[in-house]
């Protein structure tokens, strides 16, 4: 068994089926990249994940324990009770594309309101943690100052702080730099790459091709709520099989 | 100074009128903003029976006159329920709290749909609970965008504490009509108008320094 199972997920809008039978496996510490275009069910299969949308039918398994499984006899997705989905859930980081920082916090209160509320620890014992994340992305001298004065890259690189201060074994980004001004793109990639240098498991639903062929141990392409090719980066680049695959990365060099 | 002087001498009796409409409008304020809160939450449910009645509440309780649900209180209620009484300052209490909840449910709910749903999402994946999310996350965002109107509807109310005239109680203006009567002489109310513009001033004030204080962080 992998660390995570997404097995024959299907997910439907009414009658629009936005995720056909997809199948993701990893292996810890692994990063997978999910590339494809707009509407091909990328982000949401991550959300899925991430416990943001529920599934109609399949199963997932993270770390051994189950999340969701569809029993022959039923047919349709069973979920386990609230305290297991939690469990599960506090595995896992997520990034958006939109930040979602607290507006209303300073980006220290950002990062220490989840550990604090959720995991119960004490100010003293998470405020060394804050501090070597915001250390880490760069940003310890902005600890006092709220989210609307910071750049796009810098609320970002707090998202991303905040997230890690949760300690997770699991990093989900969902199109993390696609909100972001092109000069401020490579400073929360810069940040991303160093997660996987320190053996993250990860995975990144990106627009940014170049850094999905670097960062990445497999690139996954999606289109129509499919997955139509997946590989090692040298495989979906410089190889595509699939004419849909081919058409993409076409259209996506063609600037 | 004539004028001045009769000012003075009728004022300390309007003042009188203070204690009603104050306790009156403290009262219908401490009970009705969370009553109105707890409406909103339950008219975003996800429950249909429980939306759909907060709405037909909303509807029936905005789109009739104050004045008569103050009068349906307190002379119906006590006929359709045998041996119930009510003071005048409950049926005044009761009828302003059930009436401004069902503006505040709509101020409360535009405020908590005007917040990104990338909030609730930022805090579900943080391991946050619907209660956690609401009281630390969107709460707090929500009395921010929600003073202005907040401020209005409770300036509204303390006008509007001028109605309960028709329980004889006697608030500022009941008190002030009585000299109007009594000496033939408008000036009364002048008087009285002073008293309620002294009073939204102290309001005024304070949903500008509550705002101001809100604003050391932008959205």
């Amino acid at each position: 068994m992998a660390f995570i199972d997404m097995l024959h997920i299907e997910k439907n809008y009414g009658s629009v089926a936005v995720l056909q039978d997809v199948s993701l496996s990893m292996e810890r510490g692994e990063v997978v990249s999910i590339i494809g275009p707009s509407g091909s069910g990328k982000s949401t299969f991550l959300r899925c994940l991430g416990q943001l949308g529920s599934i109609q039918k399949g199963t997932i398994i993270v770390d051994g324990a189950t999340l969701v499984d569809t029993p022959a006899n039923v047919g349709e997705a069973v979920y386990v009770g609230k305290e297991e989905q939690q469990r599960i859930l506090l595995k896992m980081g997520m990034v958006f594309q939109s930040f979602n920082l607290f507006p209303h916090m300073t980006v220290l209160e950002n990062i220490m309101v989840a550990p604090r509320m959720v995991k119960g620890m004490k100010d003293a014992d998470i405020l060394p943690i804050a501090q070597s994340l915001l250390e880490k992305v760069g940003l310890w001298d902005k600890r006092d100052v709220y989210p609307s004065t910071l750049s796009g890259g810098q609320k970002q690189r707090v998202a991303i702080a905040r997230a890690l201060a949760m300690k997770p074994e699991i990093m989900l980004f969902d199109e993390p730099t696609s909100a972001l001004d092109p000069e401020f793109t490579s400073e929360v990639l810069r940040t991303i790459k160093e997660l996987a240098e320190e053996d993250m498991t990860m995975i990144i639903v990106t627009h940014e091709m170049a850094f999905a062929r670097e960062v990445a141990d497999r690139v996954i392409f999606m289109a129509d709520g499919k997955i139509q090719e997946e590989g090692t980066p040298e495989e979906v680049f410089g190889n595509p099989q699939n004419p849909r695959t081919q058409a993409f990365l076409n259209s996506m060099l063609r600037v | 100074m004539d004028l001045l002087e009769y000012m003075l001498q009728i004022a300390p009796a309007i003042a009188g009128g203070f204690q009603v409409t104050l306790s009156l409008f403290f009262i219908v304020i401490i009970l009705s903003v969370p009553g109105g809160l707890l409406l909103a939450l339950l008219r975003l449910s996800t429950n249909r029976v429980v939306t759909t009645i907060v709405d037909a509440y909303v509807y029936v309780m905005r789109g009739t006159p104050l004045m008569l649900q103050i009068l349906l209180i307190y002379y119906g209620l006590p006929f359709m329920i045998d041996g119930f009484e009510l003071t005048d300052m409950t049926a005044a209490v009761l009828s302003f709290v059930l009436n401004y909840i069902a503006y505040l449910c709509e101020i409360f709910r535009s405020g908590i749909q005007s917040i990104p749903k990338g909030q609730y999402e930022g805090a579900k994946v943080l391991g946050f609970t619907y209660v956690q999310t609401m009281y630390k996350i969107i709460l707090p965002q929500v009395i921010k965008r929600v003073l202005p109107p907040l401020a209005n509807e409770t300036i509204t109310l303390l006008k509007d504490t001028s109605l309960v005239y028709v329980l004889a109680m006697n608030d500022i203006l009941r008190i002030t009509r009585s000299i109007v009567q009594r000496d033939f002489d408008i000036t009364a109310f002048i008087v009285a108008g002073v008293f309620y513009l002294a009073m939204t001033f102290v309001l005024t004030k304070l949903y500008q320094y509550l705002e101001r204080r809100m604003a050391m962080y932008e959205d």
